[in-house]
Order: C-alpha cells, then sequence, then structure tokens
C-alpha cells in the first residue's frame, strides 16, 4: 500500500515535470547535434519567435487550468492587431493599444459570458466566437492588408533593450506576472479550485461563475497582447492573420503538463511547452527539414504529451 | 443462488463476515438491515463489482466468479439500483434489446422480429408500455418496468433489486409488485433489498436480516412480525454503548436559528424547526426523505421556492452558497468526493479554500499563514498525512472527511451542517467524529447532524427530528433508544 502511494506520487512528479526533463535533453542533444543551437543568437532567435504564441498561451492556460476552452483567440489576435493597426490612422498609438487590449478582454468577457452563464460547452462557444470575429476582422479590414508606418510603435515587436529584444523581455515579464497570479492569488487559486470540481468550489463559497468568466477574459487579454505584438512585429496585418495559433497555444499548453481536465497546471511550464516546439521547427529549419514533416512530429509530441498525462490518469 | 461463509473487509473495517445465504429459484427474499449493515457490499460481491476475500457463490449449482456487473448479466444474474441504468436518448424497444437485438442475415437490424419478441413478452407479463417512446420521457415507475423487461429478454434466471420503490407512487409500487409475482411464477428469483418492512411482508417469501456485516438469521417470512425483524435488525444490547461521547444535554438558551415552512419540491414540503446555540440537532429518515435536500436548501446551493430562514432574529437570504457562508452557515455535505474536496489539489489548498480571504494581504496569498493554519488543522483533527502539500485523493477515507470538516472549522461557522458525515469510513474514524461534533457545540456551535443511521444519530445528538417524504414526522429528546426511532421511521410507510 505505502509502495503503491509512492509509485503514484512518483508518477506525478514526472508527469509534473516530465517536459522539463524532456526539454533539457533535447537542448542538450541538439547543441551537439547543431551547432550553432546554443549560440546566443540562436538562442534569441528562439525566444523572440515564441514571444507572440508564447503571450497567447498565457490566457490559454488560465482558461483550460479553470476547466474551459478557448479556440478564438487567433481569431482575436487578427482583430486585436488589424485595430491596433487601424486604429493608429486616428490616435497615438499608445492609445490604440490600450483600446485593443479592452477589447480582447470583451471578447474575454463574452466567451466567458456564454460558457458559464449560458452553459454553452466552451469549445463550442468559442468556436462560434472564433467565426464571428474572423468575420469582424474581415469586415474591418474590408479583406485587405492594413499598414502603417511607426517607429515608435514598432520599438514593442522589434526593438531591443540592451541586448535582448522587448518582445522576449515583455514575454518573461508576462509568464513570472501571471504565474504569481496563478500561485499566489485569490484569483489563481480559484481557478484551480473550479476547474478541478466546480461543484466543490461552489460548496466552498466560492463565486465560481465570476471566477470562471475572469479566466477567459485573461484569455481574450493575452490573445489582444498578443496581437499588438504581432501588428508592432509586421506593421501590416491582413485577416488570414493567426490562423492555428490557437491551436498552438492549446498544444503548447498540454505539452507543458496543464491537465487537458483542468484544475491543475503552469505559466512556467506552458512556456516550455511553447520553445520546446519552437525549437523543433528551429532545428528542423536548420537541418532543412521539409515544413510537411514538421506537422508530422508536432502532432506526435502533442499525442504523446496528452497521451501520457491521461493514460496515468486513466491507470489511477 | 448459494452463497458459501462470503467475507470481505475494508481498511479498518469488516463490511460482510462470513455470510452464509441460500435463495431458491423462483423465491423472492428479503434483505434488511441498517445502514452499513453490509447490504450493499453483500450484492457488489455478488456481482463482481468488488473482489471477495474469501467464500464462495454458487449460481445454477455452478461455482461462479464474476469479475464485472456486465459479465453477471450475461450469466443471467441482474441487479436493478433506485438510480436506472438505461439510456435516456434511446426508446424503450431499443433499450430493452440492447446487445441482444436481432438481425436479418445481412446483418441488418430485424425490426420486426425485434416488435414481435417484444410483443410476446409484455403479454405474456400482462403490461404495456409505448415501445417507440424515448426513455427519457418515461416517468421512474415506466423506467423501471423497462429494466425488468432488459433483464427477461437477456435471459435473466436472477434479479437483485435495490430499494426499488425509492422513488415510486403507491400505485407504482403496486404494480411493481405484480410484476414481482408474476416473475416468481415463471421461476425467477428475487432478491429484494428494502428498508421498508411493510412492503417485505406483502411480496417477500423468507427474510434474511443483517447487522454490523453479520448475518442474524433467515426466517420465513410467515414465522416472524414487524417487531421481530426490528429487533433483528437494531439489536438488543447496543443501545447501553451509545453515551460515551456525551457530556450533557445542553441547556436551550438562545435560539440561533429558526426555519420556517421550508418548501422545494418533491422532496421538502414543508419543514420548520429551531436551532440553539450549542445544540447538535439530529435528522434521521429513510432515504428519499428529503434530508440531503433541506441540508442544501439551508446552505443556498440550490433555490428555495418558499419558507424563510432566520439567523440570529434576522431574516436571510441565500442566493448562493457563498451568502450562507457570509452569515455563518456551513455544510459538509454528503458526497465528499463530489462534492466537498477538490481531489486533485494538494490538502492545505483544501483546508483554505474557503476562507482563503484570512490568508491574503492586499490581494497576494501568504504561503506561511496557510501551511501553519494547515498543520493546526492537522493536528487537531488528527489528520494521517504525509504533509501538507499530499495531494488529497491519496488520503484514506476517514481523513478525507475529516479535511471536508476541518476546512469549515476555520470559518467559525454559527450553524455546522454535516450531511453523513460518517459514511464509508471506519469505526475510529466515526468516533473521532462524533467527539470532534460534541466539542465543537460545546463551544457554541450549533450542529445539524443528518444520518440515515440511526444509531449515531441516537449518540451525538441533544435532539432529534425524523424527516419522512420531506416533513418532520417525530421529535425526540436525547435519550431516546434506537429502536424507537426505527419504528417511527419503519411505521411512515
Amino acid at each position: 500500500m505505502e509502495k503503491k502511494i509512492n509509485l503514484q506520487r512518483y508518477l506525478y512528479i514526472i508527469n509534473k515535470n516530465g517536459i522539463l526533463f524532456i526539454f533539457l535533453l533535447l537542448c542538450i542533444l541538439l547543441s551537439i547535434i547543431t551547432p550553432g543551437f546554443l549560440s546566443w543568437v540562436n538562442i534569441l532567435n528562439v525566444l523572440r519567435q515564441s514571444s507572440i504564441i508564447g503571450i497567447m498561451a498565457i490566457g490559454t492556460t488560465f482558461v483550460i487550468i479553470g476547466g474551459g476552452f478557448d479556440i478564438s483567440v487567433g481569431s482575436t489576435l487578427v482583430l486585436t492587431a488589424a485595430m491596433c493597426v487601424g486604429l493608429q490612422y486616428y490616435m497615438h498609438w499608445g492609445l490604440a493599444i490600450v483600446l485593443v487590449l479592452i477589447m480582447g478582454a470583451l471578447i474575454g468577457l463574452f466567451n466567458g459570458f456564454l460558457a458559464a452563464k449560458i452553459h454553452i460547452p466552451a469549445i463550442i462557444a468559442t468556436l462560434g466566437t472564433m467565426t464571428i470575429i474572423r468575420g469582424l476582422a474581415y469586415l474591418y479590414t474590408g479583406g485587405y492588408p492594413l499598414y502603417v508606418e511607426a517607429p515608435d510603435f514598432a520599438f514593442i515587436g522589434t526593438g531591443y533593450l540592451g541586448p535582448i529584444p522587448f518582445p522576449v523581455i515583455l514575454l518573461i515579464i508576462m509568464v513570472a506576472f501571471w504565474q504569481f497570479i496563478l500561485e499566489r492569488t485569490r484569483l489563481g487559486r480559484y481557478t484551480c479550485a473550479l476547474g478541478g470540481n466546480k461543484e466543490a468550489a461552489r460548496l466552498s463559497g466560492v463565486q465560481v461563475d465570476y471566477y470562471h468568466i475572469l479566466t477567459f477574459v485573461v484569455g481574450g487579454l493575452m490573445a489582444a497582447m498578443s496581437g499588438v505584438v504581432y501588428a508592432s512585429r509586421l506593421l501590416s496585418v491582413t485577416p488570414l492573420a493567426g490562423q492555428g495559433y490557437e491551436l498552438d497555444a492549446i498544444a503548447s499548453t498540454v505539452i507543458g503538463g496543464t491537465s487537458v481536465s483542468g484544475g491543475e497546471g503552469s505559466v512556467v511550464r506552458t512556456l516550455v511547452g511553447v520553445l520546446l516546439l519552437t525549437i523543433i521547427a528551429n532545428v528542423f529549419n536548420l537541418m532543412g527539414i521539409h515544413i510537411y514533416v514538421q506537422y508530422v512530429v508536432k502532432g506526435a509530441i502533442i499525442l504523446s504529451a496528452v497521451g501520457f498525462d491521461t493514460y496515468s490518469k486513466f491507470r489511477q | 443462488m448459494k452463497i458459501v461463509k462470503l467475507k470481505k473487509a475494508f481498511p479498518g473495517v469488516i463490511a460482510l463476515n462470513e455470510i452464509d445465504l441460500e435463495i431458491n429459484k423462483g423465491e423472492v427474499h428479503a434483505l434488511v438491515g441498517e445502514n452499513g449493515a453490509g447490504k450493499s457490499t453483500l450484492i457488489k460481491l455478488v456481482v463482481g463489482a468488488y473482489k471477495k476475500d474469501s467464500g464462495e457463490i454458487y449460481f445454477d449449482n455452478q461455482k461462479v466468479e464474476f469479475t464485472s456487473p456486465a459479465q453477471a448479466f450475461q450469466s443471467g444474474l441482474s441487479v436493478i439500483y433506485q438510480e436506472n441504468s438505461l439510456i435516456p436518448q434511446l426508446t424503450v424497444i431499443q433499450n430493452i434489446f440492447l446487445g441482444v437485438e436481432h438481425f436479418t442475415s445481412l446483418g441488418i437490424l430485424d425490426e420486426k422480429k425485434i416488435y414481435e419478441q417484444y410483443l410476446s413478452i409484455t403479454k405474456q407479463l400482462g403490461f404495456e408500455l409505448p415501445p417507440f417512446e424515448k426513455v427519457r420521457n418515461l416517468g421512474v415507475a415506466e423506467q423501471k418496468l423497462v429494466e425488468i423487461l432488459k433483464a427477461l429478454i437477456h435471459k435473466v434466471k436472477f434479479i437483485i433489486m435495490d430499494e426499488p420503490t425509492a422513488s415510486l407512487s403507491e400505485n407504482e409500487v403496486e404494480h411493481l409488485f405484480r410484476i414481482i409475482s408474476e416473475l416468481k411464477s415463471n421461476k425467477i428469483s428475487v432478491l429484494y433489498i428494502t428498508h421498508l418492512l411493510g412492503e417485505v411482508f406483502k411480496i417477500a417469501d423468507r427474510i434474511t436480516v443483517l447487522r454490523d456485516g453479520k448475518k442474524i438469521n433467515t426466517v420465513p417470512i410467515k414465522d416472524v412480525n414487524r417487531e421481530k425483524v426490528v429487533t433483528m435488525m437494531v439489536g438488543e444490547s447496543l443501545k447501553n454503548a451509545y453515551t460515551s461521547v456525551f457530556t450533557e444535554v445542553k441547556k436551550r438558551e438562545k435560539v440561533v436559528l429558526q426555519v420556517k415552512n421550508l418548501k422545494r419540491k418533491p422532496r421538502v414540503n414543508g419543514i420548520s424547526f429551531e436551532l440553539f446555540a450549542g445544540e447538535v440537532l439530529g435528522i434521521a429518515g429513510l432515504r428519499g426523505a428529503g434530508k440531503t435536500e433541506l441540508s442544501r436548501l439551508l446552505f443556498g446551493a440550490d433555490r428555495l421556492e418558499d419558507g424563510s430562514i432566520i439567523i440570529n432574529n434576522k431574516p436571510v437570504r441565500f442566493r448562493s452558497p457563498l451568502d450562507a457562508v457570509n452569515h455563518g452557515v456551513s455544510l459538509v455535505p454528503e458526497d465528499r468526493k463530489k462534492d466537498a474536496l477538490i481531489l486533485m489539489l494538494e490538502l492545505y489548498k483544501n483546508i483554505t479554500l474557503p476562507t482563503l480571504e484570512q490568508f491574503t494581504s492586499k490581494g497576494v496569498i501568504l504561503s506561511g499563514k496557510e501551511i501553519a493554519a494547515t498543520r493546526r488543522a492537522i493536528e487537531k483533527l488528527d489528520i494521517k498525512t504525509s504533509g501538507v502539500k499530499q495531494i488529497t485523493r491519496y488520503l484514506s477515507g476517514g481523513n478525507q472527511q475529516k479535511v471536508a470538516i476541518s476546512k469549515w472549522l476555520q470559518a467559525n461557522p454559527i450553524v455546522l451542517i454535516m450531511d453523513e458525515p460518517t459514511q464509508g469510513i471506519d469505526v475510529k474514524a466515526k468516533l473521532e467524529i462524533y467527539n470532534i461534533v460534541r466539542k465543537l457545540a460545546e463551544t457554541g456551535v450549533c450542529i445539524i447532524f443528518i444520518s440515515s443511521e440511526v444509531s449515531e444519530v441516537v449518540k451525538v445528538s441533544d435532539r432529534i427530528i425524523v424527516l419522512s417524504q420531506g416533513k418532520i414526522s417525530a421529535e425526540f429528546k436525547h435519550g431516546v433508544s434506537q429502536e424507537e426511532i426505527m419504528r417511527t421511521i419503519l411505521k411512515e410507510e
């Protein structure tokens, strides 16, 4: 009996931190195979490539820990990015960013309302809003790319603070901030509680609907922030952008060990998941392997990460 | 069916101790006993939902060892539970023939043949159901009939019915009894499990009484009367052992909680009572009498249809459990895994969940304070754990229950409602919980102690009310015997 419990705990620890071991192993392996992988330039490159999905995936992590699901964030990215560019025709870019972030939060509020109050299963609710928001992005842009000339604004996506790209700094700050929220505030604790067992949380006096909605607000807000970085990096947005980003964000979250059924997870480990996916793409590019192969490998990684989680739960 | 020396132990408690039981072909055999007597353990062992420790089971003169209820069903042994196991979206006929459909030689469903067989069997039993209606549109009684039909089509030789009448009306019960006698004439055996002795005397041929995991006796029904059966269920020598945790009956000084005419149909039909400071109010009653529903109303977990709740002379209206918590009402729910605990989270997160506010400063959780409080809780209720960060799932049932209780102690409740707080835990842990209840009451907390185990209600309560069909049917003071309460409960049929 004792032994069995120990084994379970052991499995649990591996399950929780396995992604870190795999990540480190992969990095060591790659630095041996691929010269130049561990170079400063390449590391910063990987981090910068991770920044947009990384920021988005923070929100996705909150939503999934809270027991929800949000596939509308890719559309939110494109709408907010387009607005962030388009609004600059009429106002200062700073104000545009603020409005766009509010817009993201409102989209999240709407998603949360549909899921928590109308009781539409979250994946279906956000499937609906995903389509609506994509449509709005087409309507807003008229179907054409929007451009902006704004060197100050471009700093967010392309600038450097000392030797480090600004989006990387933003990503690290956001990961640290939201990890703190997750671990050390009521929002974080209640998010875990309602994802783990919503009825038990309700019967413990937690305002479950309120916090359930808030997780979606975080999801929308972070999607909008990734939209701002996206707009600032490219300075042009087409309504076709951002497709499939939500899938990468979800994939990174579950590869990072966040339980698909909610209740547990970590923003830092999601970042590791994002980096893992970026590195694999990066190495495949360095080795000249075709992008089609990358899809296959990426899918296999998602299945093995989630399969490990669900199967070890089933065995319990 | 013959059962020889069947034994099953759970950690800390022997659930069934070498039970022998013999049920003849075409016999209706009643199995009675208090909650915790071992009735459901017995069924689960027979159909293979639990693994037995020792003993043998013979079915149709063959030794059997089922590994799952599905396997037992295929061998001709069906269990009809209180809640049904039908698929609500399928029609009556689809449910009945599920898994044994007829097919044409091309592998296509042979609807005609299915319907013919359906007609012949319903004719034989003399009842009618709408065959193409979806099961979810049927009443509870009709659904029971569908289950019985399903068992018959699957050529079942033995049906176990676990409190089948709990949610049926009087007419429906009569109908069910007619069908049971029909089954009997078709040489199908029925093992009938119930709390309601009236039913037993109507339909059973023989009766077996279980108590504390032991078989007391099996007797032909014509040799006993109701009095004798109650005595067998309760035991005679036990009464004196009950007062050990009790110190003194609380003087009724200050009314803390007044409940007037609470209603929420169909299970709560006008309940009024008062609760005094430091008093333990026991609530007894059968399954389905409205105990759990009452507790949920008092805690704001369900909406009140009518009636009022007054706490310390102020009327209150709870829109959510949070409202109740803010007014000093706490609930330890009946189903700790489903409603009380978040099993995947660490122990300390469960303990501080309702009172997290106390552990935050400027919005930030103070981990040190939180962990210190958890350590105190572990010490106070003697929770056996490897540490404050242990995942709650890995605690034993009794320790999980202590966590479910201790998470509310931090909230300093005025009224603490406990719904079946000792369910599924061993004798020692039960005793510890009784002590906790009495100690809390001494500090002035009012406690509503809900349990279907009459022996423990008698033990811890200053006052006891008996619920029946959503109403208070009797009230007793401390010192009443278990037997008297049992008699009141069983009289209600």
